[in-house]
């Protein structure tokens, strides 16, 4: 009983974590930025969904869209108005644009989780549920929009697999993410391939951001942990590399369901932090990883 | 350099003089704010000699810091030592918690020594809500002794602190073992073809740093009489010492102490505008990075230098 | 003379996965003598210089110092030792003076030195005024001249009176006045008693100073002797410009007549204080096939880089019609100027067959597939392998993908740049075949760049060399086999 509900409560929530941390590895692949605002742009979505479906009355799906499209448009925001200058700046040396970037994604995420706060509200929203009902799996009731959100999940990365390696500019972004020169070389200007990325990382973080307030719930005081599991499970997973991304997910994802129900909620982080600590220590490219 | 050097000291002789009389003019709440932005100013300090010295990024610089200062305020509450005795303890279990953690993670490479500092950081701060008995949890505990009830007492106390911190810190920095960290920061390979052990010299700055964030740590909990998660072991206060660093100026040491006083400062003064003082710091901060990489101090001082 | 041996390699070797940089190679140093360790690109020079002074491991042999094994050691034990090494690529600090810099050189490994006593202020200020460096003692490094910063990191070497004393293409970037002071610092060096290794490409530069040259070739020792004796040798003459230059008469037809395709006009290209390109003027008509031969750190890869848009150049650069320098690097290889590098920049972790879909990307479907069966005509073993990932096929297979890879752009001038470098002979016959059959079948235009005259001459309309940058002689083949071939080692 108990085991099945850790099954089906640890797979949903495992899905979400893996459509996060997906967007988080392609972005780091490609763009070779670690985007210390991802939670924020996950918050963004999240809080605009809401506001769009509740407030100003659009009802939960179309509310659920312009989520999505204010998670796509503050992705693009921390591009060009963050890390692209910071990338291009002459006044930098070439071996400090890393940190440079990394704490100016940083301070940036700060500004959009108060920011925010100060425009909406610091209280945690949700949407409403896609679908209503309650299904029975296995004995145990789970509500039917839990079940949609791991199919949704996983619907959109499968479309993103499908993007990667079946069509030609995902399969450039591919080989931008191993030889930027190679790529160049072949007549694919960067500069697109890299705004193309970024656009794909805005969906897939909007995406989760607005499930995970239909599933959970979000508030802006959440976006400096949805960073930090994203960022845990993208190390876990190897950093760049996708599948090892989505197999940490899960790792993590059943690692905190079970420590909740089974030990206590309160301690729901602390095994895989340890799995990170140990992962570093001896084996500090993660599971799958390759750089 | 050496008349850059004198230039610089008679400057900063001036403004330690000019802050030294301050507690004649300015009232309790103003003194209060520096003293906490003086305590500041040294952790910022400390990891701008890791930072900008031996060239590695301390992602968690409040494990340090909270280390020196809930074994310094562990140790008044329960054992009941005097305040000189727990602050030694405190630098000294951040010195011990800055080797355990310095000589595995200095082997890894790129990223992955950043994130091994995060997740000490995220450690301890597990830690200590779990320990809650002794720790205090997440509500913090308090200590029996502090350094002082006068404001401007306490204040003199964080104004010396600091300037003895500064001074040992510069001197360090253009000492002949300063000179070797930072051929270690920038160029290992080229350091260890002349003769130098990278890695000894690395962990003796993780050290050092350590030495300093610990007393620090310490000092400010006799400073404020509670210790608690949130002023310092959250890492949201890592990310001030980063900025305040960064802002400063890296590698010029007193940046950094700079670049704190302002950061706390103006936290300050904007607080009337509610929760939004911390956007218009953290846009200050951006906009510094975006076009003043160098930090104010660096700007300030190189801009005689630049080609 | 020359002394006692300070340094014995014996059977070393080091691989880096699956290349073998290293194999089975052995000599000795002597006290008081200049070694000259010789070899193309590839040949593993710079690889056994890394392993002796510590920065990498060798997987199998040792290294004596005085008779004590040293191999193993890290690299700051073995330089406290007796062991210096000068940098092919100066590595000053740049926020400090050129006198810090030296002084640092002089300091000991000590945690707990604060103050440098006065003693070793001045015996930096005498070393750097010995290698000429007196006048620009407070001076930071990014003010300085490209040789003063090479002079820097010779004193820096010499400072801690090292037994061994190596230098990485000693020469490089020197104007032949520089070369000559520089010579002299390196006699000096010797004739105070240490051992020197010279390691470059060029025999030619290091003949007047070595007193022995040893010539490596794929990892191993090909020839030993007095440089005269090792420019001679057979083996080395093959390797380096693939045997006896003949020339074979090009039968092109018209080609004074046909437009011409790509313009160089004054072209030059900096890296920082270096003259990488100087004054280059080039002309590649259409259809024609040209050859660039030149050792390598000539400039030709920069060259191609200006070509394609990478690097920045003061100069005119068209192809056709067009100005170049208005374009992105994307743009001119879509344009069709498609240029293969020396570094072949596959996708290593990607297919045989997606690498080659990729560069095909902008065709249609079908355009593709055509593109791809004449290219796996032309080389059955990617068609067998198209399944595999990039980074399991061997040298001369990678260099096919990348050759294959540059043809599915369906270029209108194909750049090569080095196709033949630390391949086989076997497969230089391969490759040879491959292009003459693409000037058959397809109009193509070609630039090639090659260090290897023999590969290169048979398949050249025309023939530039480039030295140190600059355009030095051009002809037609059977002029340079008449011309060159005794002087070009």
């Amino acid at each position: 009983m108990r085991a099945i509900q850790i099954l089906v409560d640890g797979f949903a929530i495992s899905s979400l974590y893996s459509l996060a941390a997906v967007g988080f590895t392609l972005i780091f692949g490609v763009s070779g930025v670690l985007n210390l605002a991802h939670g924020g742009i996950m918050v963004v979505a999240a809080l605009v969904g809401w506001l769009a479906a509740g407030e100003l009355g659009l009802g939960t799906y179309a509310g659920t869209l312009v989520g999505v499209l204010a998670g796509l448009a503050t992705a693009y925001a921390t591009y060009l108005v963050v890390v692209r200058p910071i990338q291009r700046s002459r006044a930098i040396r070439p071996e400090e644009t890393e940190i440079f970037v990394l704490t100016g994604t940083l301070l940036w995420g700060i500004m959009i989780q108060v920011g925010m706060a100060y425009l909406f509200t610091d209280n945690p929203v949700t949407i409403r549920p896609l679908i209503s009902g309650v299904v029975s799996i296995f004995g145990v009731r789970t509500p039917a929009n839990e079940i949609l959100i791991a199919v949704l999940a996983w619907a959109v990365i499968g479309l993103l697999w499908l993007l990667v390696n079946r069509t030609r500019t995902g399969k450039a972004l591919l080989g931008a993410s191993m030889n930027p020169r190679g790529v160049t070389l072949l007549g694919y200007e960067l500069t697109q391939l890299y705004l193309v990325a970024w656009g794909i990382y805005g969906v897939l973080a909007g995406i989760a951001g607005v499930l995970l307030a239909s599933f959970l719930g979000v508030s802006t005081t959440n976006a400096g942990q949805l960073t930090a599991s994203a960022f845990s499970i993208v190390v876990l997973g190897g950093l760049g590399s996708v599948s090892g991304s989505l197999i940490a997910a899960y790792v993590v994802g059943y690692l905190e369901t079970a420590t909740a129900y089974l030990i206590a909620p309160t301690l729901r982080p602390i095994p895989s932090l340890i799995l990170l600590v140990l992962v570093v220590y001896v084996r500090p490219q993660g599971f799958l990883g390759r750089r | 350099m050496a008349f850059l050097r004198s230039r610089l000291f008679w400057i900063a002789a001036a403004v330690v003089v000019v802050a030294a009389l301050l507690p004649f003019w300015v009232s309790i709440y103003l003194l209060s704010v520096l003293t906490a932005a003086y305590y500041f100013g040294v952790f910022a300090m400390a990891w701008d000699l890791l930072f900008g010295f031996a060239g590695e990024v301390n992602f968690g610089p409040t494990f340090l810091i909270g280390l020196g200062a809930y074994t310094a305020a562990i140790l008044n509450s329960t054992a009941g030592l005097p305040i000189p005795v727990c602050v030694v303890a405190g630098a000294l279990a951040a010195v011990a918690g800055g080797i355990l953690l310095a000589v595995p993670a200095l082997r890894l490479r790129g990223p992955y020594f950043g994130l091994v500092t995060l997740v000490a950081v995220l450690l301890l701060q597990n830690f200590v809500v779990i320990f809650a008995s002794v720790t205090g949890g997440e509500i913090g505990m308090t200590v029996p002794d502090v350094l002082s009830i006068d404001a401007s007492v306490n204040y003199w106390y964080a104004l010396a602190f600091l300037v003895v911190c500064a001074a040992l810190l510069f001197g360090l920095s253009r000492s002949a073992v300063g000179l070797i960290l930072q051929a270690s920061g920038q160029d290992a390979v080229e350091a260890a073809a002349l003769g130098f052990n990278v890695t000894k010299h690395k962990v003796a700055a993780f050290c050092v740093s350590a030495l300093f964030s610990g007393t620090a740590g310490a000092m400010l909990i006799f400073y404020m009489g509670t210790a608690s998660v949130d002023t310092v072991v959250d890492i949201a206060i890592g990310v001030q010492i980063i900025i305040a660093a960064v802002l400063g100026g890296r590698r010029t040491i007193l940046g950094a102490a700079l670049g704190a006083v302002f950061l706390i400062v103006a936290n300050e003064f904007l607080r009337p505008l509610g929760q939004l003082n911390t956007f218009v710091v953290a846009a200050i901060a951006l906009a510094v990075i975006l076009f003043f990489p160098e930090g104010l101090l660096g700007y300030a001082l190189h801009r005689g230098e630049r080609e | 003379m020359s002394g006692a041996v300070r340094l014995q390699v014996g059977e070393l070797a080091k691989r880096f996965g699956g290349v073998v940089a290293v194999k089975n190679m052995s000599f000795d140093l002597k006290a008081g003598e200049i070694v000259g360790l010789i070899g193309p690109n590839g040949s593993g020079k710079s690889t056994v210089m890394s392993l002796i002074m510590g920065i990498a491991r060798a997987n199998s042999g040792t290294i004596k110092l005085d008779g004590v094994d040293i191999s193993g050691w890290p690299a700051h034990r073995i330089a406290r030792s007796g062991v210096s090494i000068v940098f092919q690529h100066s590595r000053p600090l740049q926020r400090q003076t050129v006198l810090e810099n030296v002084k640092l050189a002089l300091l000991p490994d000590s945690l707990l030195r604060l103050a440098t006593e006065a003693s070793v202020g001045e015996r930096a200020r005498e070393i750097a005024e010995r290698v000429g460096l007196g006048g620009v003692l407070h001076r930071h490094p990014w003010t300085l001249p490209f040789a003063d910063l090479r002079r820097m990191e010779l004193a820096k070497a010499v400072a801690r009176d090292p037994k061994v004393v190596l230098i990485d293409e000693p020469f490089a970037g020197l104007t032949p006045t520089e070369i000559k002071v520089f010579s002299d610092l390196i006699r000096t060096l010797r004739d105070e008693g240490r051992a020197v290794l010279l390691v470059d490409h060029s025999v030619k530069s290091v003949a007047a100073l070595a007193d022995r040259v040893i010539a490596m070739y794929l990892g191993e020792r090909i020839a030993e002797g007095s440089a005269d004796e090792v420019m001679q040798n057979e083996t080395v003459r093959r390797v380096y410009i693939g045997g006896k230059i003949e020339a074979v008469e090009r039968k092109s037809a018209g080609a004074g007549q046909a437009p011409t395709l790509l313009q160089l006009d004054a072209v030059e290209v900096f890296y920082g204080k270096t003259k990488a390109l100087d004054r280059v003027d080039l002309r590649v008509r259409q259809d024609e096939f040209v050859s660039i031969v030149g050792l390598n750190g000539a400039g030709k890869t920069t060259l191609f880089n200006a070509i394609s848009g990478l690097v920045p150049y003061r100069g005119a650069i068209r192809f056709g019609e067009r100005d170049l320098r208005s374009q992105t690097a994307a743009s001119i290889a879509r344009g069709g100027v498609v240029h293969c590098p020396e570094t072949r920049e596959l996708f290593v972790h990607m297919s045989v067959r997606e690498n080659l879909d990729l560069g095909g990307g902008h065709l249609s479907k079908s355009e593709r597939q055509r593109q791809l069966d004449w290219v796996f005509d032309l080389f059955p073993i990617l068609e067998q392998r198209q399944a595999q990932a990039a980074r399991t096929l061997s040298g001369g297979e990678q260099q096919m993908l990348a050759l294959g890879r540059a043809l599915m752009m369906q270029p209108k001038l194909l750049i090569l740049d080095e196709p033949t470098l630390g391949l086989a002979p076997v497969i230089l016959g391969q490759l040879s075949k491959a292009i003459e059959r693409l000037r058959q079948e397809r109009s193509l235009t070609l630039l090639l760049a090659e260090q290897n005259v023999t590969f290169a001459l048979p398949h050249s309309d025309r023939v530039y060399v480039l030295d140190h940058g600059r355009i030095t002689w051009q002809g037609d083949p059977v002029r340079f086999a008449e011309e060159m071939s005794t002087g070009y080692l």
